[in-house]
């Protein structure tokens, strides 16, 4: 085994090129992972917003909230069935929600888009995940008032603190901004049922009732009576199943991800190929030093593929801890229910063991040619060569 | 022109180097001109949307709020309407599969007054207006679905309860790839009575024809101001601006384009600069001989920075030539359709030259240094030297 000693001199010797490649292979992984890290960012943003012990009643054949509509009667009788939760004051851990969307102006001019605003009773504020009012206060029933959240709060003025949205000509007030643990509810406005369905003219009308069943048995039960009773006929799944069915909506960013990915890794691979040969074809006076000193083929084989992955790895490291401050930074696309869904862009294990592997397979297969090259020289040959 | 020779000569001394770098080059610009050349459809999906004098109405609310079809009659009596139609969105499932393409519910007697640019076959187009759940479909769409005339196309109601049992009555062409089907907006509207008569009544968007000499954003500002004190209050905007809609909600992906192609930008210059280092390294004697028999400091700088500048371009040319074939394929497939309505050959536009130029500066800009390097090393120095 030549040592690593050799291949760490060589690399500083010729520094100018192996920094240069280690910057260009650092770039390449940083922008394949960013990609990538926006894919784990919005599934995060659905994964946690799915909790198993609540169940989510639509109509069925519906595919999303938005689809939905529940008759009113139903709607009453659903909050009334047996096995539902009840929070510490005795009432029902139960919601009937009602979602629309609303075209609003993005800040700074930045074109418009839909904002999901949903009317929820004030159980359905129990059933989120780490719903905590950050700023300001929670809304009161019958009084028109709104609650952001605080990523909504960020991108559109109308609201933000003390804004007045205004729904068919019926002024809203922006009350409190909250946040509720990176889940996808941080992508909404929310206003009181009452007060929404009104405003909208569709007085009494539910999208979806939410609520929670802690018990298994007693959820089964339930989601079997939603389904299948002639009295409801209607879809009743868990949040978590929901959400893990809404996980379409990051699929032409995956797809976008994988395809800068592939086409980066054969680019950089073409790059670190190149300067393995200069590494190669410069040194081949010592290859052959190296094989009359009675180092094997595989010896150098494994020497110059080393040094080859060794400059893709450092490439790789570097690449990965420049997404660490971006780790957090929020951005929004195109979700489901037509509306905006905005996501923490994420580096998880995952993202960066994906950019690790890149980088080693870069450096493999960069590297696997041009030390071919050195061990099918002659040694006579080699050390003939000025 | 012998400069350009020798720098010919140059590129091909090390061809496996120069293939490498080439290849390089070209799989990024390869990248870049699908990315690039997804955002300027976007623009021509804009310019052509501002040909045809058309402004869309929709419920100030966005579109999920209704337009109730009393507006449509309203809007066509206007001064300086030609003509108008329902356009409501179906979303049905066809053979079990969502969004496979895109259905709408129109007025038949208005749809192709609307759209003049699209032509249909006069007795297809009677049999339209006059056959009650008639559909006609874009010729590319029939074609990539193998549809024929009389065939049956039943939708699943996704968003409502209703289904719809549409007949395929005639063929329409567009200038674009719509990759969509038109029904008849009162049949839908029949069967939502029945069931849903919440959901009725719903025209959902309305694209107005203006007539020809009239100014379509003072139409569009007419047409709010009367609307804006009935229930449900208009946002009328130019189809422009209403395809610019659509092309916001990408959202921050646009921005996302354009800082991974800055990037990949940086990282070509590094590549090609290391392997012009390389090379120069390996011709620091050379180098030195051109000097010593009269090579002035000037001429071993074009040669240099011409050879990394003739490798960038290569590259950039091969790409962008990969990526356009890329595009085309993407266009091809049926579900993407809707995503890439135009031909390449309409993408063509400066954005093209700006990526040639970019990879022209790309080997201009990774050839500085090598170049200046060479330029300036002083002859006895380079002779002496033992590469």
């Amino acid at each position: 085994m030549i040592p690593l000693k050799y291949n760490i001199r060589s690399m500083t010797v010729r520094w100018v090129t192996t920094l240069l490649t280690i910057l260009a292979i650092a770039i390449i992984v940083f922008i394949s992972i960013l990609t990538f890290g926006m894919v784990e960012g919005i599934y995060n943003a659905l994964n946690s917003s799915g909790d198993q012990e609540d169940v989510i009643v639509m109509r069925k054949g519906s595919n999303d909230e938005l689809s939905s509509n529940v008759s009113t009667a139903m709607a009453r009788d659903l909050i009334n069935l047996e096995g539902i939760d009840k929070d510490e004051n005795g009432e029902p851990l139960v919601s009937r929600e009602f979602i629309t969307i609303m075209t609003c102006d993005r800040k700074n001019d930045d074109g418009t888009a839909n904002v999901l605003i949903r009317g929820l009773e004030k159980a359905g504020r129990k059933l989120r995940p780490d719903f905590t009012i950050i700023e300001g206060r929670d809304l009161e029933p019958g009084v028109n008032e709104m609650i952001a959240s605080s990523k909504m709060a960020a991108r559109y003025e109308i609201f933000d603190l003390g804004g007045e949205p205004e729904i068919n000509k019926v002024k809203f007030s922006v009350v409190g901004l909250f946040e509720a643990g990176g889940s996808s509810s941080e992508s909404e406005v929310w206003a009181d049922f009452r007060d929404l369905t009104s405003a909208q003219r569709f007085e009494g009308a539910v999208s979806i009732v939410n609520m929670r069943v802690k018990d298994e048995k007693d959820r089964l039960a339930l989601i079997d009576r939603v389904e299948n009773d002639d009295q409801f006929k209607l879809k009743a799944i868990s949040e978590q199943e929901y959400f893990e069915s809404q996980k379409g909506a990051a699929g032409p960013l995956l797809v976008m991800a994988v395809m800068i990915a592939t086409f980066l890794l054969i680019g950089a691979t073409f790059a670190a190929a190149n300067t393995m040969y200069a590494a190669v074809s410069s040194r081949i006076r010592e290859i052959g030093t190296l094989r009359a000193l009675g180092f094997s083929r595989l010896n150098v084989l494994t020497s110059f593929m080393l040094e080859s992955i060794i400059i893709c790895l450092i490439g790789g490291l570097i690449g990965c801890l420049a997404t660490i401050p971006l780790n957090g930074f929020s951005g929004a696309t195109q979700g489901n229910n037509f509306s905006e869904l905005s996501f923490a862009l994420s580096f998880g294990p995952i993202v960066l063991g994906l950019g690790m592997g890149l980088a080693l397979f870069m450096g493999t297969l960069g590297g696997l040619f041009p030390a071919l090259k050195a061990i099918r020289l002659q040694i006579v040959n080699a050390l003939r060569q000025r | 022109m012998h400069l350009f020779k020798y720098i010919w000569r140059n590129v091909m001394r090390n061809k496996l180097r120069s293939l490498l770098t080439i290849s390089s080059v070209a799989v990024s610009l390869a990248l870049m001109t699908v990315l690039f050349g997804y955002l300027s459809l976007q623009t021509v999906v804009q310019r052509e949307a501002a040909k045809y004098d058309r402004v869309v109405v929709l419920n100030k609310m966005g579109f999920a709020a209704p337009v109730p079809i009393a507006h449509v009659d309203k809007i066509k009596k206007m001064e300086g309407v030609v003509t108008a139609s329902p356009y409501s969105w179906f979303g049905g499932k066809y053979e079990n599969q969502p969004f496979l393409f895109a259905q709408f519910g129109v007025d038949p007697d208005a749809l192709f007054e609307v759209y003049s640019e699209y032509k249909i076959e006069e007795s297809q187009l009677a049999k339209f207006k006059s056959t009650k759940n008639a559909c006609v479909a874009d010729s590319r769409l029939a074609e990539q679905m193998e549809w024929q005339i009389g065939d049956k196309i039943p939708l699943e109601g996704s968003f409502t309860t209703v289904n719809l049992d549409l007949e395929l009555v005639g063929i329409y062409e567009a200038p674009q790839n719509t990759g969509s089907i038109f029904f008849n907006w009162y049949y839908l509207d029949e069967l939502l009575k029945e069931s849903v008569p919440a959901m009725s009544g719903n025209a959902g968007s309305v694209p107005v024809k203006c007539k020809v000499d009239s100014e379509v954003t003072l139409m569009c500002e007419s047409i709010d101001a009367k609307f804006s004190n009935s229930e449900n209050a208009t946002l009328t905007r130019t189809e422009a601006a209403f395809a610019k809609m659509f092309a916001d909600m990408l959202g921050d992906v646009q921005l996302f384009i354009r800082i991974i192609s800055l990037a990949v930008v940086f990282a070509l210059t590094l590549v090609t600069a290391t392997s012009m280092a390389m090379s120069m390294r390996e011709r620091t004697t050379e180098v030195s001989v051109l000097k010593a028999i009269g090579f002035s400091r000037q001429r071993v700088l074009t040669m240099v920075l011409g050879e990394s500048a003739m490798i960038a371009m290569l590259g950039g040319i091969l790409g962008i030539a990969a990526g356009l074939g890329l595009l085309n394929m993407l266009s091809g497939v049926p579900s993407l359709a809707q995503f890439f309505p135009f031909p390449v050959s309409q993408l063509v536009g400066m954005w093209m030259l700006g990526l040639v130029g970019i990879a022209g500066g790309i080997g201009i800009v990774s050839g500085i240094v090598p170049a200046v390097l060479a330029s300036n090393q002083s002859v006895i120095d380079g002779l002496r030297q033992v590469v």
